[in-house]
């Protein structure tokens, strides 16, 4: 049906434009975003907590490292954690993998201003199917978006153990309760209701920030909505003006919906772990 | 089965010559006190006087600089560190604080946990104890002190005196050797204070070991077999109620005393 679009009009057309190889690329991408959100934010929450928990620790270089981390991630633009984590990680990795196994070469990997490791040490091999290059590549980026948030989580955390009302703690050592104990049946449960605001704000943050995959090389929605929107000659099989307020007006509902969705989950979330506490926290959400 | 049935015939608490300072401040000077099985020691004083303090430093909330704890004719047992002492065993210290359970001022009741959930947690997950079987006992115990239909109920929604009582039920569960009271009333508005009162003096006349802190002096009288005035950190006097009360010896506690009818 779609085999001569020259030939095709109206309603027709318009199907066919869309399900063009490129459109299902897309499409797909959509799911590319999802995926990084479903897979960071297990990542996220383990660094928030290491973070949180290092800056509480008995052991002062843990609480150095912990206030460290969350200090500069909080004072460093995000773009450029963005581009510096995996590329460093990347150089790192391929640095390893050379000293490893070409521990026999001479070449220098710094050639003046480029990074040349050999080709057994390539991460990706370079021999590898293109699919290992672009889960590579969302690998770093999971990494990136990882150690970001993971830093405004452990803020948030941090400060949700604090807010813990003392006498709760105390409360359970004085019936006989560990630290283990104290931790898991009093600490963490109430910490939740004071941390949800924050982390809620945070995954809305998250989604927003989504985009950035682009920097990164990965091929996401605002880059394919920008390039296939924009003018097609006739050169091209499907010519059209340009159409990238509309490509981008999908992407407008696309994210509106999704935080919309996801407030909605949060303040139901929020109700129900707030029960019992709800005197203390009615004044979060009215 | 009130106060378990461990009957050694050794006090239950026994404090020697126990001093805590903060910092530079000293504010318990040598006390001494001796709780038998079935006694119940009232602390009274004014404000600052220690006496708060010194229940805490029964159960190691607050670590005591000098001086003997013997719970049940065992040692508290201690090591030094640069700044004072501290507890060398962590294990005794959770065993000792299971057998004294106590009741605070601010109820501290676990606000997300429902009533009965309170009065079984430490049994359950400290204690180890059947789930099932402390349930069971726990309701019996919210029932004794009138609140058998606020079980599911989370502590928010209970007035003062009713979160006191669960906080009561909670320390019952654990079926201690002795409980402590820290000012169990003086959050309370004057109607629901009587609730817990009356809990209190039940629980005294079935012969449970307890030391009360408080400032009723009504309660003092009441259900204490050992009354203890302490003033700046001091035993200023001591002795059974009748005495104390009745044939008051210093001239602090007589000040005391008037201030506070």
């Amino acid at each position: 049906m779609c085999s001569d679009p020259s030939s095709l009009e109206g309603f027709q057309w318009l199907l066919c434009y869309l399900t063009t190889a490129k459109h299902m690329q897309f499409y797909g991408s959509f799911g590319i975003v999802m995926l990084l959100l479903v897979v960071t934010v297990p990542f996220i929450m383990v660094f928030g907590f290491l973070g949180a928990l290092a800056r509480r620790s008995g052991f002062a270089p843990f609480r150095w490292f912990g206030l460290g981390y969350t200090s500069m991630v909080r004072g460093v633009p995000d773009i450029a954690f963005f581009l510096f984590v995996p590329i460093a990680l990347d150089q790192f990795v391929e640095f390893s993998r050379h000293k490893i196994k070409c521990s026999d070469s001479t070449e220098p990997i710094y050639q003046g201003n480029d990074f040349v490791v050999c080709a057994a040490a390539k991460m990706p091999l370079g021999s590898a199917p293109q699919f290992f290059h672009e889960a590579w590549g969302f690998t770093l980026a999971v990494v990136a978006f990882a150690i970001v948030f993971g830093a405004f989580a452990a803020n948030t955390i941090h400060g949700a153990l604090m807010a813990v009302p003392k006498g709760q703690l105390e409360t359970a050592r004085a019936y006989g309760m560990n630290d283990r104990q104290t931790f898991w049946r009093v600490h963490m449960p109430q910490m939740w209701v004071y941390a949800l605001p924050g982390l809620s704000n945070l995954w809305q943050i998250l989604i927003k920030a989504t985009p950035l995959l682009f920097l990164l090389g990965i091929e996401e929605i605002v880059y394919w909505a920008r390039e296939l929107g924009g003018a097609k000659t006739g050169f091209f099989t499907y010519p059209h003006p340009d159409w990238r307020m509309w490509y981008f007006m999908a992407l407008l509902f696309f994210y509106v919906f999704l935080t919309w969705a996801s407030q909605k989950a949060f303040i139901w979330l929020e109700i129900k772990l707030a029960r019992g506490m709800t005197s203390r926290t009615t004044g979060v959400r009215a | 089965m009130p106060d378990g049935n461990k009957d050694t015939g050794n006090p239950v608490i026994q404090l020697r010559d126990i001093h805590k300072a903060y910092g530079d401040i000293e504010v318990i000077k040598g006390v001494d006190l001796t709780a038998h099985r079935g006694d119940v020691v009232v602390l009274i004083g004014s404000s600052g006087s220690g006496k708060s303090t010194l229940l805490r430093c029964i159960n190691l909330l607050e670590t005591s600089q000098a001086g003997e704890i013997t719970i049940h004719g065992e040692d508290v047992s201690w090591k030094n560190k640069a700044g004072g002492r501290v507890t060398s065993d962590p294990d005794q210290v959770r065993r000792f604080r299971t057998e004294l359970s106590m009741v605070f001022q601010q109820f501290n009741l676990w606000a997300h946990l429902t009533i009965l959930e309170n009065v079984i947690e430490a049994p359950v997950t400290v204690l180890g104890k059947n789930r099932d079987e402390v349930e069971e006992s726990g309701r019996a115990l919210l029932s004794k002190v009138g609140i058998a239909d606020q079980a599911d109920k989370y502590p928010s929604q209970l007035s003062g005196g009713q979160q006191q009582r669960a906080a009561i039920a909670r320390a019952l569960c654990m079926e201690p050797q002795a409980m402590l009271f820290d000012e169990p009333t003086s959050a309370l508005d004057p109607e629901t204070e009587a609730e817990v009162v009356q809990v209190i003096q039940t629980l005294a006349a079935e012969g449970r070991t307890m030391v009360l802190v408080t400032h009723d002096m009504k309660m003092a009288r009441d259900v204490a077999s050992h009354v203890i005035f302490l003033h700046q950190g001091k035993i200023e006097e001591e002795g059974p109620p009748s005495e104390v009360f009745g044939n008051t010896k210093s001239e602090r506690l007589k000040q005391f005393l008037s201030s506070t009818h």
